[in-house]
């Protein structure tokens, strides 16, 4: 789930691949703004087939935060 | 078409008249498909099926003994909610919306406060209502949105609609409102760190939906993708949607903004300058791919208008957008103001200003202070007279922001007067507020909250004693960790993402107040 994040993290923030680590922040670390992010979830909603909460998405902060609640939800 | 309404009733009334069956709003819902899968389809409500739900849930309000009282609508953006506030408006009783993302402690305080005797809710803010039921004693009444809900007592919203309907012809007569009556009661941060209630007006609210000839075209789609309880959303979108016969798209989810705009093809969309820069940054990404074919891909062929209020908006976006074909109209309001104070619209534009005046509206520069009077100016603040007299002055309000007017009639700003800090998604907070609540902990002897590069950062001098008392070896890390519990129960737009530690206290003024600035 992580590499498939990171796949999709690059084409909404400039940061190399290799610089994306699980315990990244997204905001603090990555450079989204809360409306990027709201997007970005909203295209892996796509990717996976997955329908993701709001309210949950607002308490993700890091990669791996969302990587296992991606991974919960597709489970 | 655009014609000038003094009651939010007259309004919704002249619009059914005119637009009746055609489409009010849509929206989407979730069901079954042939193969058992779940499906997202596109239902409509028309202007007659809006006007005679909202008529019925007004009747209903008055057969609970409701009419004249205040009561909360709490949720996301959807027809309930829709019905549920001209129900509320239309029949003499004062609305109050409240900010779905508020955590259910602060929600219940407003709703003390701003006494609410009936709560309408859906079902993701079940839990607020469950426990504004055992803390707010004036609260008679909890309406849920769905059927089925475990809150204990509460009414089915729909149900209510549908009885009042079946005998709305034997019932009392409701009584209208008028220009001068209380429709509505909205929540705004305040620099004193507690949030105001601003009382608007059926004229207050009317008016500034009406007054201005936007040149949209009934049938216009527009694409509803902010919060409700703001007065932007609620005035631009809604009451200024319906007025001229647009079809009110509901977006459902921050999330699905792109998608939606797929499925609902809108003509315009209002937004907060944050989404502006988001698809910027998306059609700047593309650049290789011709402007028509991008534009098309992204927003429709169709697509136009963007209106952008709440915040600053860099003028270059305004450039960008203009090269696919889409006008972005930047204007300038406050909740006080009902609250468009001025826009640009395509009849008169100026880049880098915030457009003219509302015809309803009177601009006059006071030491550099941007101050308006007019039908749209609030009442007060609701039990709050000293605030109220600060605001206003001999009908006057002072806005807190700075600015001036240029020899057309073009409206610019400068700057704020206020420390309120303005986030990009138009979003206020007030830095006090946020600084009180870390105060509280022992290990932070003072604190500062300031927008940084357009994140919130907080500046923080230790109460070293203490650190050393406690044997806390790690200063930074204990006080982060407390910002991270801070954030934990905080909205994402009050959230603190910037961390910077002292080694010597503030600068004070004579008053023994931190300098700000």
């Amino acid at each position: 789930m992580f590499e498939e994040l990171v796949e999709i993290i690059v084409n909404y923030v400039e940061v190399r691949k290799e610089d994306i680590k699980p315990e990244s922040r997204f905001m603090e670390d990555l450079g989204f703004t809360s409306f990027d992010f709201m997007s970005m979830l909203g295209e892996v909603e796509d990717t996976l087939d997955v329908e993701i909460d709001q309210e949950k998405a607002a308490n993700i902060r890091t990669v791996q935060e969302a990587a296992d609640y991606l991974a919960e939800l597709s489970r | 078409m655009n014609e000038l309404r003094s009651t939010i009733y007259e309004l919704l009334e002249k619009a059914e008249e005119a637009y009746g069956p055609r489409d009010a709003i849509r929206y989407k819902v979730k069901r079954a498909g042939e193969n058992g899968k779940r499906e997202t389809a596109v239902e409509a409500r028309t202007y007659t099926q809006l006007k005679n739900d909202s008529g019925n849930f007004g009747q209903a309000l008055l057969d609970l003994g409701q009419q004249g009282k205040h009561i909360a609508v709490l949720g996301a953006t959807s027809y309930s909610w829709i019905t549920a506030y001209f129900g509320i408006v239309g029949s003499g009783s004062v609305a109050v919306p409240l900010d779905a993302n508020l955590p259910a402690e602060e929600l219940c305080e407003l709703l003390d406060r701003a006494d609410v005797t009936a709560l309408v809710f859906d079902e993701t803010k079940a839990e607020t209502a469950r426990r504004a039921r055992e803390q707010c004693p004036k609260l008679a009444y909890c309406i849920a949105m769905e059927e089925g809900s475990d809150v204990p007592g509460a009414l089915f919203f729909w149900k209510l609609v549908e009885e009042a309907g079946r005998k709305a012809a034997a019932s009392q007569e409701i009584l209208r409102p008028r220009p001068e009556d209380l429709a509505t009661i909205m929540f705004t941060s305040g620099t004193t760190g507690k949030s105001k209630g601003v009382m608007l007006t059926h004229q207050n609210l009317a008016e500034n939906a009406t007054a201005l000839d936007m040149g949209y075209e009934p049938g216009t789609v527009l694409m509803s993708v902010l919060p409700i309880h703001h007065a932007y959303c609620l005035s631009m979108d809604i009451l200024k949607g319906l007025s001229v016969g647009a079809v009110i798209c509901i977006n459902d989810s921050l999330l699905r903004v792109a998608k939606n705009i797929k499925l609902f093809e809108p003509d315009m969309i209002l937004m907060v300058p944050l989404m502006v820069e988001t698809l910027a940054k998306k059609l700047e990404d593309a650049s290789l791919i011709p402007a028509p074919i991008l534009k098309a891909k992204v927003f429709g062929r169709q697509f136009h208008t963007i209106c952008s209020g709440g915040a600053y908006l860099n003028p270059a976006y305004i450039d960008l957008f203009k090269r696919f074909g889409i006008t972005i109209l930047q204007g300038y309001g406050m909740t006080e103001c009902a609250p468009v104070i001025s826009t640009n619209c395509k009849s008169a534009s100026r880049p880098g200003s915030i457009g003219r005046p509302m015809p309803n509206c009177q601009v006059q520069i006071v030491e550099e202070e941007i101050w308006v009077k007019g039908s749209s100016v609030m009442q007060g603040y609701y039990k709050m007279p000293e605030e109220t007299a600060e605001a206003l002055e001999d009908g006057w309000l002072k806005t807190g922001d700075l600015g001036y007017i240029d020899q057309d009639g073009f409206l610019f700003l400068t700057g704020r007067k206020k420390n309120l800090i303005i986030t990009k998604n138009g979003e206020n907070v007030s830095p006090e507020e946020i600084e009180n609540k870390l105060s509280k902990e022992r290990l932070v002897a003072e604190v500062l909250v300031r927008d940084t590069d357009g994140v919130l950062e907080a500046e923080i001098f230790p109460d070293l004693e203490y650190a050393a008392k406690k044997r806390i070896k790690d200063v930074p890390a204990a006080l982060q960790k407390l910002i991270d519990q801070y954030n934990e129960g905080a909205p994402l737009y009050k959230r603190i993402y910037g961390l910077k530690v002292r080694e010597v206290e503030f600068e004070k003024n004579t008053t023994r107040k931190i300098k700000r600035f």
